[in-house]
């Protein structure tokens, strides 16, 4: 069963697109000073500059925190029930929600990962992370889709 | 700052509906059912109402005026910090009546919390929703297609990150339910009143969104309440004993429209707001002598009640245990049964009852209360406090 997917405005569209056009995980950077920063956003908190660009990331990053869902008011997640859901943090700083196919049993906080995109849209990509093989540098592990 | 703004203002009435799963009556109704009561209890006319805050969502300043017969509103305000936003109101209130912009100031919350996904057959229908504010853009694009839809899913990311910091047992919120629940036997009006939680209920209940099982979660339901604010000077000539807000503040995480990207996950709107409220008001945490916290969820109530100073980072379960917090503790916590176990009316019913208390009246009466503390949390981690005192 399919899950819901949103119909993104503004930047966020943006930033679907970008990943859509690179078929890589992309994330906002700003033009003025260099950070990272995410979700979209207008300005740089740190310089102001309203000049960004999305780039690719390496796909890289860790588990900051997680939810284990028991109970979903959508359908199409009920069925997957209990569930994970990652708050990944970047190897470039920034943060971010991603689904997993990792039972939750199987997550720790600060395991590495590997971070994929997959578009469930012309308009949107749903995230994906799951752990990295070995504990290699999530750049060094086998590509599946996406950044990984 | 604000010297003639802390302790100028009081709360003068108080209103409420019964609190349900499943009513027969439109959301309105209720609303305007809890408003219209708080100003016969304040010994207050609509037309001595020149203030109006209205929910957020449901119902709007201009229509409750009408419906309840305020022919002149010198001043309204809609506050949208989700679950916080009834006692971050207070100080919005009292604002308007130091600055002069009104007189008699109606707080109101109202929603068919319950009955929105599950209408009764026969139930009036209505397509009033509530405001979700500044996190409906967020859940919308970014929770909610990850399966986090729902609040308990939100806070779990950053409960979950509690837990594993602090090493917090499983068992840590257990005291928290279960004094709510108690307390709800006392009080007339909780939902929960002749449904008692035992410890086997509450570790056999299965889990929402890990660390929280069902009884860590508020009961969903359909009730409304409302307060009147005036200026202390008017108070002392009205029917109850004046309660006095002494100070109050609200605080918002960085940022406050998310969660994943903060400095520290576990730092919220609440960590802001405390210490400016007890400044303002001239109190310490440990003058206290009733608490009312936002308890949409027990854990919740833990990482409070650390933001407010009552226990160091992952100290909370301990300053829970032992009866700290029953009736009789040193520290009596949501005497009415909160929205864990009276009902969710957003925190404004903490409002209610801290103002009963501090009237000598509540159902569940701490001794010679002469000050509570209410807080308010909600929308992705916002957090406002309000430090009520009987008058003097």
């Amino acid at each position: 069963m399919s899950t819901y997917v949103p119909t993104p405005e503004w930047i966020v569209l943006d930033w679907h697109h970008a990943c859509i056009a690179a078929e890589l995980l992309c994330i906002q950077r700003c033009v003025g000073c260099g950070r990272w920063r995410h979700p979209p956003r207008r300005f740089c908190p740190a310089c102001q500059s309203d000049q960004a660009t999305f780039e690719p990331v390496t796909g890289g990053g860790s588990v900051l925190s997680f939810a284990v869902s028991h109970r979903s008011l959508d359908p199409g997640w009920q069925a997957h029930a209990p569930y994970a859901t990652l708050l990944v943090e970047l190897d470039e700083g920034p943060r971010l929600l991603a689904a997993t196919t990792t039972p939750p049993g199987e997550i720790r906080i600060g395991q590495r990962l590997a971070v994929r995109t997959e578009a469930l849209s012309e308009h949107f990509v749903l995230v994906w992370a799951d752990p990295a093989s070995h504990d290699e540098p999530a750049s060094m592990a086998p590509r599946a889709r996406g950044n990984a | 700052m604000g010297t003639d703004l802390w302790g100028t203002t009081a709360i003068v009435g108080v209103g409420e509906t019964d609190y349900v799963r499943g009513s027969d009556r439109h959301v309105c109704d209720l609303i305007l059912d809890a408003a219209m009561e708080a100003i016969t209890d304040a010994g207050l006319k609509p037309a001595d109402i020149n203030g109006i805050i209205p929910p957020p969502g449901y119902m709007s300043a201009e229509e409750i005026a009408a419906h309840l017969g305020v022919p002149d509103v010198a001043y309204h305000v809609s506050v949208l910090m989700g679950g916080a936003s009834p006692t971050a109101s207070l100080q919005t209130a009292a604002m308007a009546i130091a600055g002069g912009l009104a007189d008699n100031v109606l707080v109101c919350m109202g929603w068919n919390g319950y009955s929105a996904l599950r209408p009764k057959p026969d139930a009036r229908p209505t397509k009033r929703v509530m405001n979700l504010g500044p996190m409906g853009e967020t859940v919308r694009n970014h929770y909610a297609p990850y399966g986090l839809m729902s609040a308990a899913q939100h806070y779990s990311l950053y409960l979950r990150r509690y837990v594993d910091t602090f090493g917090i047992p499983e068992d840590a919120a257990a005291a928290v339910a279960i004094a709510c629940r108690n307390h709800a036997q006392l009080n007339s009006k909780a939902l929960m009143r002749g449904t008692p939680l035992s410890r086997a209920d509450y570790d056999a209940a299965p889990f929402i969104a890990e660390p929280l099982r069902k009884f860590d979660c508020c009961v969903e339901t359909d009730c409304a309440t409302a307060v009147v604010v005036t200026s202390l000077g008017r108070a002392r000539d009205l029917v109850h004993p004046a309660v006095v807000y002494l100070g109050g503040a609200e605080g918002h995480p960085e940022p406050a429209d998310e969660i994943a990207n903060r400095a520290n996950l576990l730092e919220l709107g609440i960590h802001r707001a405390a210490p400016r409220a007890f400044a303002r008001a001239g109190v310490s945490p440990h003058d206290i002598d009733v608490l009312e916290i936002y308890d949409c969820f027990t854990y919740v109530v833990l990482l409070q009640l650390e933001a407010l100073g009552y226990a160091e980072p992952g100290g909370a379960p301990a300053f829970v245990a032992d009866g700290n917090i029953e009736l009789g503790g040193r520290f009596p916590l949501n005497t009415h049964g909160g929205l864990l176990s009276q009902g969710h009316c957003w925190g404004l019913n903490h409002v209610v009852e801290a103002t009963r208390q501090l009237r000598g009246t509540a159902d569940a009466q701490v001794t010679d209360a002469e000050l509570a503390l209410v807080t308010g949390y909600g929308d992705l981690g916002d957090g406002s406090v309000a430090i009520l005192g009987r008058d003097r």
